[in-house]
């Protein structure tokens, strides 16, 4: 499957092995800071085309094969583009196309300090008043939030006792206002992107800055998701396919036999081989305008699972040698995958609502 | 557990309440004010002789004491193990065993190295010269190193820390050693010395588990996800409850009768998955450091990626078979 994006595919394989160096990934771990200089060289060299989804899917696992880092740093100032680019007006859409020219960096803020994973239950508000809405609440753990010009922001826009009809989707400009973000620091791994908590102190919008329909909002993130959860299981391939390249180059190396490593091995490519088919499998029916997301949440649940498997295999099978390899840096980054996007067991209440929905 | 190691235990962990700021441990390393709190409680130099300000303590007591110190901090605890069943062992009986009144007392940072290899090392004249990477523990005056042979090495070293993701409190660095350094003793004990350490490591990872789990359990009982309590979500409790089982199972295992190698590897094959499914009962908090759970995730892949490898797993199946193996 997507066979004939090889060549694109070597293309970006040649940029992340060229770009990021040991020493770049080190230190942007290190410093915990977010890599503008490499997103603006990712554009101009074209190694993210949004227009392509199969193109941004075969982009994120070969950087992040290389360093999830500095893969997810340069392939997330999209984040949340989707949500604009299927449901947004003119307006939004032209502030979508300097996203995509490198001029702005964006994001998409749901979760909240009292819960991502219950996305209904949110509390952000955005009442109307007159013909402004009024936002305000607080979001957490957002991408790009103290870096970003623009944000793809859910918030309750009425008290609907069906707590899904209630939420709807804003544009939210940064310069705000009323807007406030204050970067969080000290996370275990994926260093080199910057996460913030995001304050809404009564900050106008104006109609114009709603995305779609009023009262639509938890339907065009759930939508979302579809398609984001497909591009985090591409992270996860990325990440393990990443930790096998080290178990086999240590394997070789070193001119180990034994068989306890040997079936190691065969149970990460295994895996890897698995994800590879769902990740593929789920994208090729999105890509066509028919998302199953039982499929996306088994390729992404399972992906995440796969990554974190991998990752720790290679920590041990590399034992004390691990310690000072990029590998400790693989590990560290694997982790998040199982949480950000929906977590493993949001994933399988998806996946078994819609097994129960089946025929 | 008798009346006095319930004492230690509590003596301990209300040593660890008053004075283990973790969060600091992590970000500042341990401070020398730390290192002379462990040592005037006698936690330092735990099992080492009385002739040399040591606690000389027996197993059960020392363990304990690891544990209760590797709930809080993982780091502090492996500091102590590393005096105690590292450096006493490989110094005892050779003329660097007066060194142990400086160990006991906080005056003498020991750092260990299991990765270089001897050749990574040049002697000329009995000095050394060459650079040792990653080397565990920080602003030595003594390395353990750990390869063909145990050898002593005595400073002064240059040091430079590393990034490091593990045991953050007693860091990663690499030691330069510039002409200055000797060998104060070598012989090969690197298989006695890990083996009697199953025990103390057991009851290292053992402290984690009970820190990682705690927190976990903790952590979801007040947090709400869709107007309920995450512990009434079955696979969270479910979960949780049956690591606690293997928790509680190990604790009896360790301070019994159990057979150290059986307790070593049920401590090493758990201590992974209940620090990593903790972090995730946290959701995103458990990535953030501030919510002190991720560092026993990455203390745990630590401590068994440099313990617990292929030879502890020959040396299990040895065990099983009473006999050398011919491994294919
Ligand atoms: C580095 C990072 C970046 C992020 N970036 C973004 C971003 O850009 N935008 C954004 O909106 N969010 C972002 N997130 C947030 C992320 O999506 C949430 O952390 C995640 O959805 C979980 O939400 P929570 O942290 O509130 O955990 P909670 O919802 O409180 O969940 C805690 C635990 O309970 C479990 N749980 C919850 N409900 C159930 C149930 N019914 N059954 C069984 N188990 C359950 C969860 O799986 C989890 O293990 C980011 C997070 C991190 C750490």
């Amino acid at each position: 499957m997507f066979e004939e994006y090889d060549e694109y595919r070597n293309k970006i394989r040649e940029f992340a092995l060229k770009e990021f160096t040991e020493e770049m990934a080190a230190e942007y771990d290190r410093k915990e800071e977010y890599p503008d200089e490499l997103r603006k060289k990712s554009l101009s060299l074209g190694i993210i085309d949004m227009q392509n989804p199969a193109k941004v899917m075969i982009a994120i696992e070969e950087l992040c094969r290389v360093d999830a880092g500095l893969g997810i740093a340069v392939t997330t100032p999209y984040f949340g583009s989707e949500v604009i680019m299927l449901f947004g007006n003119d307006r939004q859409k032209e502030i979508l196309q300097d996203v995509y020219k490198g001029k702005y960096i964006l994001g998409l803020a749901v979760t909240e300090p009292s819960g991502g994973s219950d996305v209904a239950g949110l509390k952000t508000t955005a009442m109307k008043q007159g013909n402004k809405y009024i936002l305000n609440g607080s979001k957490m753990f957002i991408t790009n939030g103290a870096i970003a010009d623009y944000l793809v922001v859910l918030a309750r826009t009425s008290e609907d006792p069906n707590p899904h009809h209630g939420l709807s989707t804003f544009l939210v400009n940064t310069k705000s206002k009323g807007f406030n973000a204050n970067k969080l620091v000290d996370k275990l791994g994926v260093r080199a992107t910057n996460t913030a908590e995001l304050q809404f102190n009564n900050i106008e919008l104006n109609e114009d800055d709603l995305i779609g329909e009023e009262g639509k909002g938890f339907y065009y993130i759930m939508m979302f998701f579809n398609i984001s959860r497909i591009y985090v299981a591409a992270q996860s391939l990325g990440i393990a396919i990443g930790a096998l390249d080290r178990i086999k180059s240590y394997i070789k190396e070193n001119d180990i036999k034994d068989e306890d490593s040997m079936f190691r091995l065969s149970d990460v490519g295994t895996h890897i081989e698995a994800t590879r088919q769902m990740t593929y499998n789920a994208a090729s029916y999105l890509f066509e305008f028919k998302p199953k997301p039982e499929l996306t949440s088994m390729a992404k649940a399972y992906g995440s699972e796969t990554a974190v498997y991998a990752a720790e295999s290679a920590m041990e099978m590399l034992g004390d040698k691990s310690l000072y390899e990029d590998v400790q840096r693989i590990f560290r980054n694997a982790k998040i995958m199982e949480i950000w996007e929906g977590t493993s067991e949001i994933e399988k209440l998806v996946i078994a609502r819609y097994i129960l929905k089946g025929e | 557990m008798k009346e006095e190691n319930n004492i230690l235990k509590e003596t301990v962990a209300e040593f660890c309440d008053k004075n283990l700021d973790e969060k600091k441990i992590e970000s500042e390393g341990i401070t020398h004010g730390i290192t002379e709190l462990l040592a005037s409680q006698g936690f330092l130099g735990a099992t080492i002789p009385g002739k040399y300000s040591g606690s000389e303590l027996d197993n059960t007591s020392y363990e304990i004491i690891l544990e209760e110190i590797a709930k809080n901090s993982p780091s502090v605890a492996m500091k102590i193990f590393i005096l105690n069943s590292l450096y006493y062992p490989s110094v005892k009986g050779t003329s660097a065993e007066t060194t142990l009144s400086d160990a006991a007392s906080g005056k003498l940072n020991v750092a260990v190295d299991f990765i270089n290899r001897a050749n990574d090392i040049k002697e000329n004249a009995g000095k050394l010269s060459g650079t040792l990477i990653n080397v565990l523990g920080s602003d030595a005056e003594k390395i353990i190193l750990f390869n063909e042979n145990t050898s002593i090495i005595s400073g002064p070293f240059g040091y430079s820390d590393r990034d490091f993701m593990g045991f953050r409190g007693i860091k990663f660095g690499d030691i330069t050693l510039d002409n200055t350094a000797t060998v104060l003793d070598s012989k090969n004990r690197k298989g006695e010395i890990l083996e009697a350490s199953y025990g103390p490591l057991s009851a290292i990872a053992l402290g984690m588990i009970s820190g990682a789990l705690q927190k976990a359990i903790d952590y979801t009982s007040v947090r709400k996800a869709f107007g309920n309590y995450l512990k009434d979500f079955e696979p969270i409790s479910f979960r949780l409850a049956q690591f606690r089982s293997t928790e509680s199972v190990l604790r009896s295992a360790l301070y019994g009768e159990a057979d150290p190698y059986y307790v070593f590897n049920l401590a090493m094959e758990s201590i992974v998955e209940i620090a990593r499914y903790s972090v995730n009962a946290h959701g995103g908090y458990g990535y953030f450091q501030d919510f002190g759970v991720e560092k026993f995730y990455r203390d745990a892949i630590v401590m068994k990626s440099i313990f617990y490898g292929n030879q502890e797993l020959r040396k299990l199946a040895e065990h099983v078979y009473s006999e050398k193996i011919n491994f294919v």
